[in-house]
């Protein structure tokens, strides 16, 4: 074939012609090969990937209950409606659901499009509709042509329980938390515990998804399950049971809700099982299962009292007066005093160097020992305890005592308080440029001490308990599936620094606060049972003071151990002791009410045969 | 007008009718899931269209090419007319106004138009004295392309009108233009592409100038070439920006379409899908999944190569390409025997029109050609383009029986 400007005859035409037509051809085949050979397998795995869709299943999370198997957290329906964009009939689908929703027409509409994920499949028009609405919407379908409602399962707390403090809430997991737990049970979009027994226990409580294979066509419709992989079950959460008794509970919050802030722990010293717990001002944890309205969110992080604030857990207030068991504890194991020794009498307040340090009843004391010092709670006593024991003695012996610590309760977040030793105050002050007079505030729960009331109540356990300290913990059993419930025994968490000669007398001390002539909390003593304890006013520079109390019954074998604090509310005595004593009179009557109708039930006279 | 039967070219006729059964098949899988009811009548409708098809091919058969002969540029101006009714009296849809709708048939001009462009080309070669290379033979030539073209960018129809320029640079070649005019006249467009790249432009045109410098095709020609290769060069970048939007679109995912999978690359990628998903075997008819289940969009007009190519795999690809390779070199071969300039020059209009189609639309399900909506003949759903087709094979035919006459 010439290639020139001439004219081609019309063979070499022809021939040109059919060698456009072998090449197209070649083309052609070269593509179809390249697809359907080299490519075929990564191809064809992808057409089935477009198919198959893979859908989680999640479990019901495990539940959470009290002492006696009353429901704490549990699971309840939420239901959402939404709106299959491609079935919706004009002027009648709309209409009815706004009637239904009370949400107006256009609300709904801008709903569904920011929703929209394809015309063939639901787009979420409301959250968390009421029951009887989604009654409504199944009995009369043919009104709401193209509605459909799903269900999922949201948590559900016990109300106006003060249960949050423990229980925490659940919430969409975050990035963070994500990160932190390296994708291994998790995925974007799960719920996870947030705060409380519900993040420290979320393991257990969550189970473990299933997955499903479904079937969809490319507009996302499901067609149905896909035959040629079995789904994958999900194993659902695990129950747990707490040493919680949702009386003690509702009797704690009831008595702290006059008062504005506080917290009030209440454990069962034979075991650390903790009866009760709440922190005032609080929130309803339930808010946290919906969607919480932005005005709502925040009312609560700006509100001044701070009701997100877990007062127990987190609260960190000087000890005040109740430390003197400790202080009086040290000395005598020191050999510092004797159960008679008594120091420079009490005429209101004590001069140390350059400063006076006042006593809290400025007619003074007098002249008391050990007990009594303890009973009618004098400063002036432990000031010059203090001094005899010295900063670093003194902090040991709180260390010992598991404060300064963590106590290991069963919750995320405890804050450990702060212990100071002169190390402390050195690193703070400088070498040499702080007083050892600081020591007269320690011994007394004033100056840089701060406990929270897990530290303190856990401390008198100790006292009341012959010196052993049991862990405190909210969890007592948990449910494992298909098996007997895993009961968490009572761990041994350390000994006070005690001789039963101290502990001994330290209990007298304790008795003698109530049952005492003169002890500071006489008031609170009845017929019914003997109560014990130690009041507290913790000086606050932001305010008013702290009112302490905690309080111990029965004395000669105690069974329950109570720690209140009431902020900025004024004398130990007056404030927080009543509030305990009647969370102590409902153990009480609930022991004892439960004694009589046992008795009773003895006292029935069988059905005898006749 | 009795006809001998025993001349007819009866293999190309049996090529012709079962590459019309495979798609009546290939319809049939592609709508038999479908949601609508509406959609599933695509399959009873490709049957009668088909039927229609094939009456009209036999009269065409019958028909003596003095006919077209005569009528050519009659009918070539009742198509012009028609072209400009549209852009008046048609029914829009989705911006373009290509169709005249009577009830539930659509009838677009457009294809008119290319039937009448061949006959009017046919006719202006077979008939012209101007020499080959003739400026003004090449001139009046594209004039009688362009009209149409122009009427058919109005619609807009971007698609179709590509059609056109191809026509008539088939009929150049065929009417004897050597092919050192054909690659000059072909340069401008790589001139285009070319620019894209400063220094592949530069590398270009100096293969140009060697180019011509070898060929020497004389001073006017050459001038002119070197200016529309300056000219596209340098224009592209001008042009791309009055392109509207959905047509760079087009190119963008054409040039990649993985980088908008939802959109305008979703189709080219599934149809890959699709068709590599098949194998060697295929998954068998009605079994196509990505058909199945709406995976594939278009399935039974622009992609129906593709469900070709999921339910019968190779060996169905194999044999669909292989029938249409049979049937465009047996009309090559009849243009070549055709004594009569006039009907060779038909033919050869008649089956670049076919090629172009198929080349077109085979390389978009296969991922090679932008997605241009040029339907694949025999195959892909739709009447009018069934009738053409049939009408073309009925040209081709009647032309290889009556290469003695003429």
């Amino acid at each position: 074939m010439r290639f020139g400007r001439e004219k081609l005859s019309i063979t070499e035409r022809v021939r040109l012609a059919i060698a456009v037509v072998l090449l197209v051809v070649l083309v052609s085949l070269f593509g179809l090969v390249k697809l359907q050979i080299f490519q075929h397998r990564q191809l064809y795995q992808m057409s089935e990937n477009n198919r198959i869709r893979v859908l989680p299943i999640i479990p019901k999370r495990g539940l959470i209950y009290d002492r006696e198997g009353r429901v704490i957290a549990d699971n309840r329906p939420s239901y959402t409606v939404s709106v299959v964009p491609v079935e919706e009939v004009r002027y009648r689908t709309l209409p009815q659901l706004s009637i239904l929703l009370g949400l107006d027409t256009l609300h709904i509409r801008s709903r569904i499009q920011s929703n929209m994920v394809s015309r063939y499949q639901p787009a979420a028009v409301r959250r968390d509709v009421p029951f009887e609405a989604v009654a409504i919407l199944e009995e009369q379908y043919t009104r709401f042509p193209g509605v459909t409602y799903q269900m999922e399962r949201v948590r559900q707390y016990a109300a106006n329980l003060g249960v949050e403090s423990f229980t925490g809430y659940v919430g969409e997991i975050s990035e963070e938390e994500l990160q932190e737990s390296g994708m291994n049970y998790v995925r974007p979009g799960n719920v996870i515990g947030k705060k409380g027994l519900e993040k420290k226990y979320d393991r257990i409580l969550r189970g473990s998804e299933g997955t499903a294979y479904i079937e969809v066509s490319a507009n996302g419709q499901i067609i149905g399950e896909y035959t040629e992989k079995p789904p994958i079950k999900a194993v659902p959460g695990t129950d747990i049971t707490l040493s919680i008794d949702i009386d003690l509970q509702r009797a704690s919050i009831e008595a702290l809700d006059t008062f504005c802030c506080g917290g009030i722990v209440a454990i069962d010293p034979r075991s650390g099982g903790v009866l009760a717990m709440v922190s005032n001002p609080t929130y309803d944890a339930n808010i946290f299962s919906g969607v919480i309205p932005e005005s709502l969110w925040q009312a609560i992080s700006s509100d001044t009292t701070h009701p997100l604030l877990n007062r127990p857990l987190k609260g960190l207030y000087p000890p005040g007066s109740p430390i003197k068991l400790l202080t009086l504890g040290a000395g005598l194991e020191e050999g510092v005093v004797t159960p008679t020794t008594s120091f420079k009498s009490c005429a209101g307040g004590y001069q140390f160097g350059n400063r006076f340090f006042g006593c809290w009843k400025p007619e003074g004391h007098g002249v008391l020992h050990a007990v009594h010092a303890i009973e009618e709670s004098c400063d002036v006593y432990f000031y010059q305890l203090g001094v005899a024991l010295g900063v670093d003695k003194l902090s040991h012996y709180m260390d010992l005592s598991g404060f300064g610590r963590p106590t290991g309760i069963d919750l995320p977040g405890e804050e450990k308080g702060l212990n100071p030793n002169s190390a402390y105050y050195d690193r703070r002050y400088g070498q040499g440029r702080w007083s050892r007079g600081l020591v007269l505030n320690n011994a007394i729960g004033q100056g840089e001490l701060l406990v929270n009331l897990f530290q303190m109540a856990q401390f008198y356990c100790g006292l009341v308990n012959h010196g052993v300290v049991y862990r405190p913990h909210l969890v007592h059993m948990i449910h494992y599936p298909n098996q007997l419930p895993e009961i968490v025994a009572p761990e041994l968490a350390y000994k006070l620094p005690f001789s039963p000669a101290t502990l001994r007398l330290l209990n007298e001390g304790i008795r003698l606060v109530v049952q005492g002539e003169e002890g500071t909390a006489r008031h609170l003593k009845n017929a019914f049972y003997s109560l014990g304890g130690k009041t507290g006013t913790a000086e606050n520079p932001h305010g008013e003071n702290h009112s302490w109390f905690v309080g111990a019954a029965p004395l000669d074998s105690v069974e329950i151990v109570v720690a209140a604090i009431v902020e900025n509310a004024g004398h130990g005595s007056e404030v927080a002791a009543p509030l305990v004593a009647k969370i102590i009179d409902a153990y009480m009557l609930k022991k004892e009410g439960m004694k009589a109708l046992m008795l009773a039930e003895d006292a029935q006279p069988e059905i005898s045969e006749q | 007008m009795m006809l001998k039967y025993r001349e007819v070219d009866w293999q190309l006729i049996v090529a012709a009718l079962l590459l019309s059964v495979i798609g009546i098949l290939l319809v049939m899988s592609a709508q038999h899931y479908a949601d609508s009811t509406f959609k599933q009548d695509y399959f009873q409708r490709q049957l009668i269209w088909l039927g229609i098809a094939l009456i009209v091919f036999a009269l065409i058969v019958h028909l003596p090419f003095r006919l077209y002969d005569f009528s050519a540029y009659l009918f070539y101006a009742f198509a012009l007319i028609l072209l400009i009714l549209v852009l008046f009296a048609g029914t829009s849809r989705m911006g373009s106004t290509r169709w005249f709708s009577f009830g539930a048939i659509n009838f677009a001009p457009s294809d008119l138009a290319k039937l009448a462009l061949i006959f009017a080309l046919s006719r202006f070669f077979a008939y012209t004295k101007l020499p080959t290379t003739s400026k003004r033979r090449l001139a009046l030539s594209s004039l009688l392309m362009l009209v149409p073209v122009l009427l058919i960018l109005k619609q807009p129809d971007l698609g179709t009108a590509l059609v056109f320029p191809v026509l008539l640079f088939a009929l150049w070649f065929w009417s004897g233009l050597s092919p050192v005019y054909l690659i000059l006249i072909l340069s401008p467009l790589v001139s285009l592409i070319a620019a894209s790249h400063w220094i592949a432009w530069a590398v270009y045109l100096g293969l140009l100038f060697i180019f011509l410098f070898f060929c020497r095709p004389g001073t006017a020609f050459s001038a002119i070439t070197v200016l529309a290769n300056l000219a596209t060069g340098t224009i592209m970048p001008l042009m791309w920006g009055r392109l509207a939007d959905y047509q760079k679109q087009r190119i963008l995912t054409f040039l990649d379409p993985g980088t908008d999978p939802r959109g305008a690359g979703y189709q080219i990628i599934q149809s890959k899908i699709a068709i590599g998903s098949g194998g060697l075997w295929g998954k068998g008819l009605l079994k196509g999944s990505q058909t199945r289940l709406d995976f594939l969009p278009e399935r039974h007009t622009d992609f129906i190569f593709s469900v070709l190519g999921e339910e019968f795999g190779l060996w169905g690809g194999l044999l669909v390409i292989g029938l249409f390779a049979f049937i465009f070199i047996k009309a090559i071969r009849i243009a070549g025997r055709s004594r009569s300039k006039f009907v060779s020059n038909i033919v050869i209009g008649a089956t670049t029109l076919l090629l172009f189609q198929f080349i077109v639309n085979v390389g978009m399900t296969l991922g090679f050609m932008p997605v241009t909506g040029l339907p694949l003949p025999f195959l892909s759903y739709g009447g009018t383009s069934l009738v053409l087709t049939w009408t073309l094979i009925g040209l081709i035919v009647a032309a290889g029986y009556r290469w003695q006459e003429y």
